[in-house]
């Protein structure tokens, strides 16, 4: 799950990375802006998951005078479409440098991966694209720093409070789960170093242990499945499709797409599937408003097709439904099926061949 | 065969657990019917003594150790206590150690993975279905009864689509030497390279089918770490950018990972991609 830039920062904070002094303003609740605590000169910051957002108009310069303006013009507008929630009122920092951090998960090493640039801000993609410009280590998830040599290797002439604010954001990637943990830009002022800006990603594996209830990332539809354990994903196609395995799932929405369908769906039931949790699976795609015909396609390893079989039934819904079942228990789910006439066929090539039939 | 035969002694990490009750009746159901040791001990802490479907369970490995001849572990545990299992195994000695669990933290499978690379373990997995040699072995939850002994190697990402394949190996009368599911996770012990290796070397297998997904880059490495004659198929050409298709590693990110780039890269190669699950035994006949 994305965290919005004041979460980070608060994250960041508890791990010792200085941020810019900031007071946090809903659009929905009242706040006491002290001014006289208020720095002279502020940045107005829209809390929008949204990239480039300084360049789309989320970032805007403000002092005593035009702070409340500023809020209030930036609360009225969409950043690349997205309304403005709240808002981060933050000190202007007096910056001299702008560096880049980012840390990461490289899948082929099995590694945390830290990409560095001597040249940070919003034209990092720009500079990403000169030859060496950003500058990447990877080291053993075993430890718990990075070795002092990496650190001077990846961070180069930057001042030694880059690399221990480096360090930091390290134990924040491993301490807070993160899928990424990054500063962009990480500056640096006469004073100190700070993280003018923050984004962190949280493992959606470890959401419980982080002390996060609720997944924001995802849609009502799509966190009412979750609580039952299915992974789902909403589409914009007419047929519905329930799997079991994500493979054999995102298999089936391919098959959709090569006879010329399209998938309102994506949901896999996941292993040791039981006739309730079928049932609910059913009514759940079924409440799709775009769906007209479901297809099911279940390969039983860890799932007993005969569960899947009175949950199918159970469901009740108008839609029709063009089953395919194989694996455990087959015969009994097969005995369970036939006689409420739903339309069984033996491969996924006919059921799905079927499905875009029944959809046309 | 690979990563073990008849002989290998399997333990079951988790055995007291619904899961892993279940799988040890259909593995031993397995060992019983081509004749191997099949599942030789169960581990859950604190529940050491009991038996179950007539396998000794003990309170820790070293002890499971201590009594038995082990070859893999498989590990059936909630995600939360499943890295601890992986590093368990590894620091008693086994050698293949086979992780089920789905949903682990991505922090402690990569440091679970890298404590038993530096121990001498392979770890398969997490988030898989396991492997299966027919006639030899079962470590996992696959569906027996659709294999047949033969000669093609299949290694995937996924659980159920390669059932899926195996059934229409099975069908068409191709056999398999061993079918190995990796895990849809982003941090995997084996990778597709390392199981490529091993089929390598193993004189049974003369072709593989290399089954993958959405994300990450580990099919093209794997074609291309290998002499082997490969059909692929890559599941996912439907799938929209950023969003996860069930596994968590099956997502397509920052314009990187998706299935037809992955495709183009694979012909590229000269490794033959089939357009459905369904065409892989006519193509995989081209090739022996």
């Amino acid at each position: 799950m994305k965290l919005l830039e004041y979460e980070a920062k608060q994250l960041f904070a508890e791990e010792g990375i200085p941020v810019p002094k900031g007071t946090l303003i809903s659009r929905h609740k009242e706040t006491l802006l002290h001014m006289d605590t208020l720095p002279e000169k502020v940045v107005v910051k829209a809390q929008v998951d949204v990239g480039g957002r300084g360049k789309a108009g989320g970032v805007l310069m403000a002092d005593h005078e035009t702070v409340m303006e500023t809020a209030r013009r930036l609360f009225d507008t969409r950043i690349r479409g997205v309304p403005v929630d709240r808002i981060l009122i933050e000190e202007r920092l007096d910056i001299r440098h702008e560096y880049f951090v980012s840390i990461t998960i490289d899948r082929a090493k099995k590694q945390p991966v830290i990409l560095f640039a001597e040249t940070g801000g919003v034209d990092i993609e720009e500079t990403a694209r000169t030859e060496g410009a950003i500058r990447s280590v990877s080291f053993s998830p075993l430890l718990s720093d990075i070795p002092g040599f990496l650190l001077r290797e990846l961070c180069g002439n930057a001042p030694a409070d880059i690399q221990k604010t480096v360090n930091r954001l390290y134990h924040v990637f491993c301490r807070k789960d993160a899928l990424l943990a990054e500063i962009n830009p990480l500056v640096t002022t006469p004073a100190r170093v700070y993280a003018a800006d923050a984004k962190l990603i949280i493992d959606d594996n470890s959401l419980g242990r982080q002390g996060i209830i609720v997944n924001r990332d995802l849609t009502e539809r799509e966190r009412e499945a979750e609580k039952h354990g299915f992974s789902f994903v909403e589409l914009d196609g007419s047929i519905g499709v329930i799997g079991n395995g994500a493979g054999l799932t995102m298999a089936t929405l391919d098959l959709i797409e090569t006879y010329g369908g399209k998938a309102a769906d994506f949901l896999d039931v996941g292993g040791g599937a039981e006739q309730e949790r079928v049932k609910i699976a059913v009514q759940l795609v079924a409440g799709v408003p775009s769906v007209k015909v479901i297809v099911v396609n279940l390969l039983g390893g860890i799932t007993k097709c005969d569960e899947v079989a009175k949950g199918i039934v159970a469901a009740g819904i108008h839609q029709k439904v063009i089953v395919r079942l194989a694996g455990t228990n087959e015969a009994e789910g097969r005995a369970i099926l036939a006689p409420k006439g739903y339309l069984m066929l033996d491969t996924m090539e006919l059921a799905v061949k079927a499905a875009v039939e029944a959809a046309q | 065969m690979i990563y073990g035969d008849k002989k290998t002694g399997v333990l079951v990490q988790g055995a007291t657990g619904k899961q892993g009750a279940f799988h040890i009746s259909l593995m031993q159901e397995y060992a019983k019917s081509v004749g191997g040791r099949g599942v030789v001990a169960g581990v859950t802490p604190g529940k050491g003594g009991q038996e179950v479907h007539g396998v000794p369970v003990y309170n820790t490995v070293k002890e499971a150790m201590r009594d038995h001849d082990i070859g893999a572990a498989v590990i059936f545990v909630p995600a939360g206590a499943a890295g601890d299992a992986i590093m368990e195994e590894a620091d008693a000695g086994i050698p293949t150690i086979v992780c089920i669990t789905e949903h682990i933290p991505v922090h402690d499978a990569m440091m679970a993975i890298a404590f038993a690379q530096m121990e001498g373990a392979g770890v398969i997995g997490p988030n898989c279905p396991g492997l299966l040699s027919p006639g030899e072995v079962k470590m996992g939850i696959m569906p027996a009864k659709l294999f047949k002994e033969g000669n093609v190697g299949v290694v995937s990402r996924s659980g159920t689509l390669t059932y899926e394949v195996v059934d229409e190996l099975t069908r068409a009368g191709i056999g398999q030497s061993t079918v190995v599911g990796i895990g849809g996770d982003p941090v995997i012990g084996q990778t597709f390279t390392d199981v490529l290796a091993r089929f390598e070397e193993d004189q049974q297998t003369k072709a593989v089918v290399l089954i993958g997904e959405v994300g990450g880059n580990l099919e093209e490495e794997g074609a291309a770490s290998t002499d082997l004659p490969i059909v692929s198929y890559i599941a996912g050409i439907s799938a929209p950018p950023d969003k996860r298709m069930g596994h968590a590693g099956a997502i397509v990110e920052g314009g990187e990972g998706d299935a037809r780039s992955k495709i183009a890269r694979l012909k590229k190669r000269g490794v033959p991609v089939a357009a459905k699950p369904s065409d892989i035994p006519r193509m995989i006949r081209e090739l022996i």
